[in-house]
């Protein structure tokens, strides 16, 4: 009975007398260590033992034969076991004492547990490669495996850290709600990232601490839940964080310092320039001709002059006043804003005899003020810079996925694609004084403006046969379009 | 001499004040034009002390904005509050030409807001206008002339 049963069974089987002899074992046991039955009955034991601890070995025979209950070998060690070609395979025995007529019998069951230790290798194989720290806890929370970076990163050695509670990396002031948090973590095994939101520390050997990112992941084994934390170290990036931050605050601090002091010049300039301008204009009023013809000269290069600063001031300040006098962008309709701008524009379109097609254009989201004058400094660039033809304007649009990009094309003079950067730059003209009006301001002010509403400004050029001049704005639908 | 007009010009530049007072004169021989340097110094002509013997009524008041020692704010809130000053028209002549402080006039009570041309010409057209309408057009509370009953007081 008891033979039938055991030769069932599917772990290696084997049963001795209480001096170690052999009396019974199952087909696994043969399969196992490469015996076969007949060579085993009869042989002790010891045949079967490393020889490194079969002195042991007997010791702890004899001490089961003395107090005999069921127990696991070993008590925790790796133990292994001797096949007949010499060669060891990892095992994991159970010990049972039976009561016969014979007297006390042992009987082991024999477990092969060779895959289970290859894939526990290749556990702890993988977690020590593992480029960020890594511990593995048990339910109690103590360490049971660290790897290498883990060493590196706290300045322990990983045998001052397996078997300490995980507590002991864990910032005091913490550790009551650590503790709690680690228990509702067993409740509800999942993959999560630990302490959503908070700013994490661990703490090194040398008592420092260290901001972390760590990640939680459930170990299942066959005997409990273990908790297999990824540490990373965030501190590099955090600096790297601060000093992004530091760096856009400081820009936005100097760029509104340059608009503030342009705002302030060109403001405080426009008093003493206005004194020096109708002084001037009196001055040639009360003495033109009664000084002498140089002094009349004179008078007039100061007129002159003044008058040019005077229209750079405004210039400067229209352009400080694209960001300081912005109002919040709102759905306007664009067909409405290039009429009244054509409006505005009746006199150099009549003067000049211009020829103006608009076709219909979708309503975008914009600063009402600011697309007008985008729209006016592109026509009246258009006017402004024509050939001997009279001017042809077209103007039109395309949505394109919540952008809607604007084209205003004419037969104009063109601009030599030499000039690309320049035209939208401050004060740049490109033409010798005299010829055309202007400080120059109208494009890198229509740049400024289209950027500001997340846009971009381009054109398209031919020397002689004209300019197309593209802008792009955010749709009134928005992404939607 | 009941028809001269009298204009308060409160200017500490001086010389916007004398081409504010050149140009108003030149367009209108009736008028009358005092110089204030200051706030304090308009005040005090209001009121008949400092160095003038009694307080004066003009018909106008031109007012610049900034100013020493008490800005054209201050003036335009105590003459706004005041029972008898407060029937005299202020025109704000300014070079700001910023929302807020135009808001900030019409808020206290000034008549008109008029920010100073940039050239000759227009400083003349701008300020012939004004003396047309304010002068000439618009009918003001009868007053006694330059001196005033003492019914102007400190009180403010």
């Amino acid at each position: 009975m008891i033979r039938l049963a055991v030769e069932a069974c599917p772990n290696g089987m084997i049963m001795t007398d209480a001096s170690g002899e052999i009396v019974l074992v199952n087909a696994e046991i043969e399969r196992l260590f490469g015996y076969t039955r007949t060579e085993l009955l009869g042989s002790s034991i010891d045949i079967l033992v490393p020889a490194a601890v079969k002195a042991a070995h007997r010791v702890h025979r004899t001490s089961f034969v003395d107090r005999p209950e069921a127990r696991r070998m070993g008590m925790g060690r790796d133990l292994h076991g001797v096949r007949k070609d010499g060669s060891q395979i990892p095992v994991e025995i159970g010990l049972n004492p039976i009561l016969t007529r014979e007297g006390l019998m042992i009987l082991a069951a024999v477990t092969d547990i060779t895959e289970r230790k290859l894939a526990d290798d290749r556990f702890r194989l993988l977690v020590e490669a593992s480029p960020s720290a890594m511990i593995m806890t048990d339910a109690a929370g103590r360490i049971v495996l660290v790897n290498s970076e883990t060493e590196r990163l706290l300045g322990y050695g990983r045998e001052e850290l397996i078997g300490r509670p995980i507590e002991m990396l864990v910032p005091p002031r913490i550790h009551g709600e650590h503790v709690q948090f680690r228990g509702a973590f067993h409740q509800h095994p999942e993959a999560r990232s630990m302490g959503s939101g908070r700013d994490l520390h661990i703490v090194r050997k040398d008592g420092t601490e260290l901001p972390v990112e760590i990640g939680l992941n459930p170990i299942h084994t066959r005997d409990a839940t273990m908790v297999l934390s990824a540490i990373i170290d965030i501190s590099e990036r955090n600096k790297a964080m601060q000093s992004l931050a530091e760096q856009r605050e400081e820009l936005q601090r100097s760029n509104a310092d340059l608009e503030q002091f342009a705002y302030v010049v060109s403001h405080d300039l426009r008093e003493p320039l206005r004194m020096v301008a109708t002084y001037s204009e009196l001055l040639a009023e009360r003495y033109k001709g009664k000084l002498d013809e140089r002094a009349d000269d004179y008078i007039r290069y100061t007129i002159d002059g003044v008058k040019r600063v005077q229209q750079f001031v405004r210039d400067l300040l229209a352009y400080s006043q694209v960001s300081s006098q912005a109002n919040v962008p709102v759905p306007i309709d664009s067909n409405a804003i290039v009429m009244s701008t054509l409006e505005r524009l009746k006199a150099a379109i009549d003067e000049t005899d211009a020829k103006i097609v608009c076709d219909r254009l979708p309503a975008i989201r914009a600063d009402r003020t600011q697309l007008g004058q985008v729209f006016q400094n592109l026509i009246g660039n258009a006017l402004k810079f024509r050939t001997e033809r009279p001017p042809q304007i077209h103007i039109d649009a395309e949505q394109r996925g919540g952008k809607c990009e604007f084209r205003v094309a004419d037969n104009g003079i063109g601009i030599d694609k030499q000039y690309e950067e320049r035209v939208f730059q401050m004060f740049q003209r490109l033409h010798e004084r005299g010829r055309y009006e202007g400080n120059g301001i109208g494009l890198a002010i229509a740049k400024k403006i289209v950027e500001r509403h997340g846009g971009r400004i381009w054109f398209e050029s031919e020397p002689d046969k004209g300019t197309t001049f593209h802008f792009t704005m955010p749709s009134a639908q928005g992404e939607a379009a | 001499m009941s028809h001269r007009t009298h204009v308060l010009l409160v200017e500490d530049n001086p010389a916007d004040a004398d081409l504010t007072r050149e140009t108003l004169m030149a367009g209108n021989p009736n008028v009358d034009v005092s110089i204030a340097k200051d706030g304090i110094e308009a005040l005090e002509f209001l009121h008949g002390d400092g160095s003038w013997s009694t307080p004066g009524r003009p018909t106008l008041i031109v007012l610049d904005l900034n100013l020493p020692r008490k800005d054209g704010r201050q003036v335009l809130a105590v003459l706004k509050n005041h029972d008898l000053l407060r029937q005299i028209p202020v025109v704000i002549l300014s070079s700001s030409d910023s929302d807020k402080d135009i808001a900030s006039c019409y808020q206290l009570g000034a008549n008109c807001y008029i920010t100073k041309p940039d050239d000759l010409q227009s400083y003349r057209a701008v300020l012939g206008s004004l003396e047309d309408f304010w002068l000439g057009n618009a009918k003001l509370p009868r007053r006694d002339g330059h001196s005033v009953q003492s019914g102007i007081g400190y009180g403010m």
